[in-house]
Order: C-alpha cells, then structure tokens, then sequence
C-alpha cells in the first residue's frame, strides 16, 4: 500500500467512527434542552426524561470528545503539505471551531451535568440550551471547512501557498450553508428515530409508558419535519450546487456514463467501469435532466466526458449516494406513516408500526455516513476541488509503516471505545429513565 | 503581527499548564492521598465540571496554530508523528476514563478506571514536559524545517530531566488544587505533602536550570530577570500553604508556572520550532506565517473569541466553586 493510501484510509476510519457520535450529539442536544426546560418548569416526568437523556447524551458527548482530538491533529499529522498550503483558509474555521464552540460545549456541559441544584435553576437550563448552540456551531465550522475544500472561495495563490483574502467568503458561502443545514437535518433525522426509537421499545416491552408515549411522539414529529427537509429543499439544493461545481461527481452519483439530453434517474444498478454502463439498470426517464436543470430535455455530461483520472471512485460515490437517497425516502415514508397513526391516535397501540419505529433507529447513522462518503469519495482526486490533489498533500516525512501501525491503535482503542459505549448505553436504556438514578454528578454535588 | 500571533499562542499555551495543568496534577497525586473509592471519587469530581473546558486550551491552541502559523503546525505534527499519536492515545483514555469511571457501579470498574486515570495523566505530564525540553534545546531539521530526527532522539537526558520536572510541578499544582477544592482525609494527607513536593520542586527547577544553561551557554538578557520572579512565586507559594492560605498558594502556583511558561517563550523566540545547535535557526514566527491579510483575520478571531471566553468563562465557573466534602 502506498502512504496515502494508508492515510487516506486512515482518516476515513477515524472519521467514520468519530462521526458516529456527533450525529447523535446534535441530534439529540435539542431533545435534551427541551425536556431540561420542562422540567425546570415542574414536569416530574420531563425531569426524569431531562436525566434520562443527559446521561446518554454525556456518554455519547465523551467519546466524541476522544475520537475528535484526532481529527484535528491528522490534518498535520498525516496531510502536512495541504496544512502547509492551505492553513491559511482551513485553519481559521478550524480554530473558529475550537474557540467558538468547543469552548462553549464544554464549559456548560460542565455546568449541566455538575450545577444541578448548585447553580441558579435559570443557568442550569440556559447551559442546555448553550450546549445545543455550541454543538450546531461545531458542526457549522467542521462544514464550513469540507465546503472549501469542495468549493474553494476567498482565497489567492500566492508564491504556491493558498491565502486567505476573505474570511466571511469562507463563512457565508451558499456551497456551505446548504450543505451545513442538509447535514443538520440528517442529524435530526437521527435524533429523532432515537428518541422515538427507544420510546417504542419501552412501549413495546409495555413499561415506562407515559415516557414511551412521550418520546414515540416527539420523535415521531421531529423525524418527520426533518426527513422531509433532508429531501427539500436541503438536499435539492446540494444537489444543484454539485451539478454546477462538481458535474464529475453528479456524474459518478448517478452512474451516468454518457452524456445524454434527457437523462434517466436510475434508482438501482451497478456500475460497470470497464465497460462503461449501468449493469441491470431500473432507470426513470429524463427524471436526471429535470432534477439536475429543471428541464426535461436538459443535456447532462456523463463520466466518458472527462478524463478518467478526474474521475473519483466510481462504484462508492454511486452506491454512497444510492444508499443515502434509498434510506432518506424509507425515513420520510416511515415517519409520514407513524405520523398518520398518531394524528389518528392509534400509534401508541399499533404494535406493527412501533416495531418499524424501533428497527430504523440505526438507519439513519448509515445514511449520514453514506452521504458524507459521497461528499467526500466524490471529491477525488481533488483535496482542494480543482487545486491541489489528494495525492500531493500527504506529509513528506511520513511513511506507510507509521500509518498502518497507529491505524491499527486506533482500530484498536475504537473497537474498545465502541463496545464500552454500547454496553453502557444499552444498560441505562434497560435500568429506563424512572429507575434510574440521577447522573452520578447529579448525585455528588446536591 | 506576527510577533502578537507568538503572544496568543504562547498565552493559550500557558492557559493549559495552567488549567489543565492543576486536573492533570490532581490525577497524578491521587493514588498517593486518596485511599478509598469513595475518596478517589472526589478527587475525579472536584475537577469534573472543568477538565474538559480545560483541554479545550490545548485544542484550540492546535487550531490556532494551524491558523496563525501553518507551516510549523505542518511540519512539527507530521514531523513528530509517533509522538502525537501516542498523547492523542493518552488524552483519549484519560477522557474515556473521567467520563465512564461513574456510570457503572463496580468497585472492580473503578479501579480500573483509576488506574488508567492516574497512569495517563502522569505519562502525559512526562509527554508534555519532554515535548518543552525538546523545544528549548532545539531538533534536528531538514532543509525543509520537518524534523529529521528518530522518536528515540526526543528522549535525551535533558528532555527526560524537563519530563520529571514537570511531573513534580504540575503535582504539585494539583495538590494546591485538591486541597483548595476538597476537604476530607485526603485532602489533609495532601496537605501533608506539599512541604516534601515542595523540596522536591526546588531542587529539579535549579538542575534544570543548570542543565538549561550548561546546554545553552550564558546570554545575558532581560529574560534572566524572568527566573527571580519565578522563584519569588514559588516561595510565596510555600508560604501561603504553610499558612492554610489556598487560594493563594493556588495563586502562587498558578504564578509560578506562569513564569516558566514565559521564560520557555522568551527562550525560544523568535521560533517556534528551533533547530539543535550547532545548526542554527529554526522555523521562525515569520517565516511560518502566513500573508498579513489573512494573519490579521486569524488573529481577530482569534483574540475576539479567547477574550469571550474568559469573561463567560470565569463568570459561569465561578458558580460551580466551592468546597466539597470528600468522605472516606
């Protein structure tokens, strides 16, 4: 394996798994701070869901914390030559990040875990609701960042490094904004089928009702709105900007080979890159043309209309895409039918669509994933889109048995960080919120 | 600029011995003075509610220096490869350790956990401590400013000595904490204590310093007024301890690293990463920085940002003070 290879592959594991659990952080953070308002407003049964809640959501916070260290050091680590030349840019809204954000997470997270009781009712509310704004900021720069790189905008080259020459260029680009609020709504989306989730599981083992009531309902409506705005117009909209900046990746997306007037939308088949087509194709005519233009009839450029060293990764960007678009339309069919039994007042006893409800909660971490690998597998062979290749941006001084060797750290200490989050979230899910005993920092300080 | 860019790194830097500096310390004495779980408990709860907001200082630090100075963040992450990996590894079993320690009732599990607490909190403080001593003494570079030397070359006597060193300070440190934050049979063994680690203290800040200089040669400067200052704090430390003053001792403490951090900026300026003697130079404030425009908007962030910190910081914290009973 060469070194990129192994830093590439190295960057993606880490991510992957790290991305896991700010999903969950962000998505679950609204939920947290609402049932902590309830509460403060003398809900017994929002208390117990404001307890239940923050435990999970500190265990999750804590291996996000540890697995996101990493991240911001391999950009030095293992991509020295693209930190060297495009710090300048990407170092801002990194440091943004962690000065704006994770300064604000932390500090009031230690407030909401720890004030109970200690600090004034109204402060410990307000850090919840700190917290939910520190954790969307974090998500903001992170976006901001990827959108540069897939978009580079307020920026020079000079003397062969990248400068910045617009900071709020960087920040208000439309590449980022539509691409942070679609990665908000899958972040919702999986929030939501969490929360409903474990509420039908507790509905469905015929205990903790009132809350199993409570969390299938606010769920239900939370995965519902957002679903439908991961479609529209967030999802709409990245698209548009893919068509416009990256047509080789709409092209490998949709596994388009030829350019065609009227191009079909294929909803499933494999990509064949040696021969050049869709294998087993179920395609919908001219669909493609009017999603990407909004004309039926419109001309869109397939993969053979470039060279194929511009083209990323064919069959991940193709199957990425078609897995995140399949589950994002499985997401709002479910939730607009657990919708109508609660408008109907049925759901909480029909066992069938609570069991659909408990078996989609992992479905929306694959789609997340899936969509940031077609983001991200799509951009090849750019690190920078159109200035810098990923191959060039490797550090010089490190070698492929340097990588493989703190890979296999990591997989390591990540194997060890997964089964302990499982086992500690699935027993405080067992114990249920009326059970349980107050965080233990709760505990501690009252 | 550029040299106001050194400023604000350096002062984040500081911000974490210091910050973080005192929970790392706490970990690192807490085998030593709590002799019960419940009593180890209360070390990890009284700086529960900070150590995170505390090693944000050394993340933001990182982000800053991407920012103000790529290509030293460049060339020393990539340079010193191993060695950030090994305190990425540390830094994530002391977090996982903090954070899942109470969510399970075991004494089995937490012993676990307070091992592993202890244990990386320790090796980190030698990390950081060898990573300064290195700094100050200057690495072997390659033309293009990447470190050129091997792991085992970062682990020379005088870094090692500069390792220990910091161990006996930020324990210290940590103890002043224990002692101001908690009461409670440990917090008197650690009381106990401070006398001995302040000896101990004394005695490797003069061989470090002797080894600083032996390695260094003497230049007389401005910054030799920095060491007088230095121990001014550290006696007014012990002073304020003798006396049960804690928060003064903590004061003196939080002084007293201070000026060593500073001293270690004005050592190493203008670079951010010297090159070993007897090759000189290094990779310089200005060479690393990037052009004004764009350093001008990093900055502004940047101080803008660290100033609101530290005003929603100390406000909100300070609600969060106040003793703790440890039981044992």
């Amino acid at each position: 394996m060469d070194v990129v290879a192994a830093d590439r592959l190295q960057f993606a594991f880490t991510i992957m798994f790290h991305y896991l659990f700010p999903i969950t952080t962000m998505g679950l953070v609204p939920f947290v701070a609402s049932y902590t308002f309830q509460a403060a407003r003398g809900d017994a049964d929002a208390a117990k869901a404001a307890s239940f809640w923050t435990k999970i959501f500190a265990i999750n916070f804590a291996i996000g914390v540890v697995t996101g260290v990493p991240m911001e050091f391999q950009f030095g680590t293992n991509w020295a030559v693209f930190s060297a030349a495009s710090g300048s840019v990407i170092g801002q809204p990194l440091a943004m990040e962690g000065i704006y954000a994770f300064f604000l997470e932390s500090i009031f997270l230690g407030v909401l875990l720890y004030g109970k009781g200690r600090v004034a009712r109204s402060l410990h509310v307000a850090s919840a609701f700190a917290v939910w704004f520190g954790s969307w900021l974090s998500g903001f720069f992170i976006v901001a960042t990827d959108a540069w790189m897939q978009h580079p905008v307020g920026y020079q080259i000079s003397g062969g490094r990248i400068e910045l020459t617009s900071l709020p260029a960087v920040l208000l680009s439309p590449f980022a904004w539509w691409q942070y609020v679609h990665v908000m709504c899958g972040a919702m989306v999986a929030g939501g089928f969490l929360v409903s989730g474990i509420g039908a599981y507790y509905l469905l083992s015929n205990r903790e009702l009132d809350l199993g009531r409570r969390f299938v309902d606010g769920g239900v409506v939370v995965a519902l709105v957002f679903s439908l705005l991961a479609v529209f117009p967030t999802g709409d909209r990245n698209s548009a900007n893919v068509t416009q900046y990256q047509p080789v990746k709409l092209a490998a997306m949709e596994g388009l080979f030829e350019s065609e007037s009227g191009a079909p939308l294929a909803i499933i088949g494999m990509p064949d890159t040696r021969n050049g087509t869709l294998i087993d194709p179920i395609f919908v005519p001219d669909v493609l043309s009017f999603l990407a233009y909004g004309n039926f009839n419109a001309n869109v450029k397939g993969l053979k209309a470039y060279a194929t060293q511009l083209w990323p990764p064919v069959e991940l960007t193709y199957y990425a895409y078609h897995v995140m678009v399949g589950l994002g339309t499985i997401f709002v069919a479910i939730a607009a039918l657990a919708g109508l039994f609660l408008v109907r007042r049925t759901l909480f006893r029909t066992r069938s669509v609570l069991w659909l409800l408990l078996l989609v909660m992992p479905f929306p971490y694959i789609a997340n994933e899936a969509g940031w690998m077609t983001t991200e597998v799509g951009r090849q062979p750019w690190i920078i889109y159109g200035i810098m290749r990923t191959a060039q941006g490797a550090s010089p001084t490190v070698v492929t048995g340097e990588t493989i060797f703190t890979l296999i750290g990591f997989a390591g200490m990540y194997f060890l960080l997964g089964v302990l989050f499982l086992y500690l979230v699935l027993r405080e899910i067992a114990i249920g919120p009326s059970e349980a005993s107050p965080h233990a920092a709760e505990v501690a300080t009252a | 600029m550029s040299v106001a860019a050194f400023v604000v790194i350096a002062f984040m830097l500081a911000m974490y011995v210091l910050l973080d500096g005192y929970d790392l310390g706490v970990a690192a004495i807490t085998p030593l003075v709590a002799r019960s779980d419940a009593a180890r408990e209360g070390s990890m709860r009284s700086i529960g509610p900070f150590w995170n907001g505390n090693e944000v200082w050394l993340i933001a630090a990182g982000g800053a220096l991407f920012a103000l100075f790529p290509a030293a963040y460049a060339a020393s992450f990539s340079g010193f490869y191993l060695a950030f990996m090994v305190v990425l590894w540390l830094l994530m079993f002391r977090g996982i350790a903090m954070e899942l320690r109470s969510h399970f009732p075991s004494e089995i599990w937490h012993q676990f956990w307070d091992a592993c607490f202890a244990g990386s909190s320790t090796l980190l403080i030698v990390l950081f401590g060898i990573a300064l001593g290195n700094l100050l003494r200057g690495v072997p570079l390659g033309p293009q400013g990447y470190f050129a030397g091997t792991f085992s070359e970062l682990l020379n006597p005088y870094a090692l000595l500069v390792g220990v060193f910091a161990v006996a300070a930020l324990a210290l440190h940590g103890t002043l904490f224990l002692i101001m934050r908690t009461q409670g049979p440990a917090a008197e063994r650690a009381r106990r204590l401070v006398l001995r680690q302040w000896i101990v203290v004394l005695v490797l800040y003069v061989a470090v310093s002797a080894a600083t200089i032996a390695d260094r040669g003497i230049r007389f400067s401005w910054i030799d007024a920095i060491p007088l200052l230095s121990l001014a704090a550290l006696v007014w430390t012990l002073y304020a301890s003798l006396h049960s003053q804690e928060r003064r001792a903590f004061a003196g403490s939080c002084a007293w690293l201070a000026s060593l951090m500073l001293t270690a900026a004005a050592t190493i300026y203008p670079y951010l990463l010297p090159n070993l003697p007897p090759a000189r130079g290094g990779i310089s404030i200005f060479a690393a920085a990037p052009s004004p425009v764009a350093l001008a908007s990093a900055l502004a962030v940047t101080i803008v940002g660290l100033a609101a910190v530290i005003v929603y910081g100390t406000l909100v914290l300070k609600r969060l003070a106040g003793k703790l009973s440890v039981e044992e």
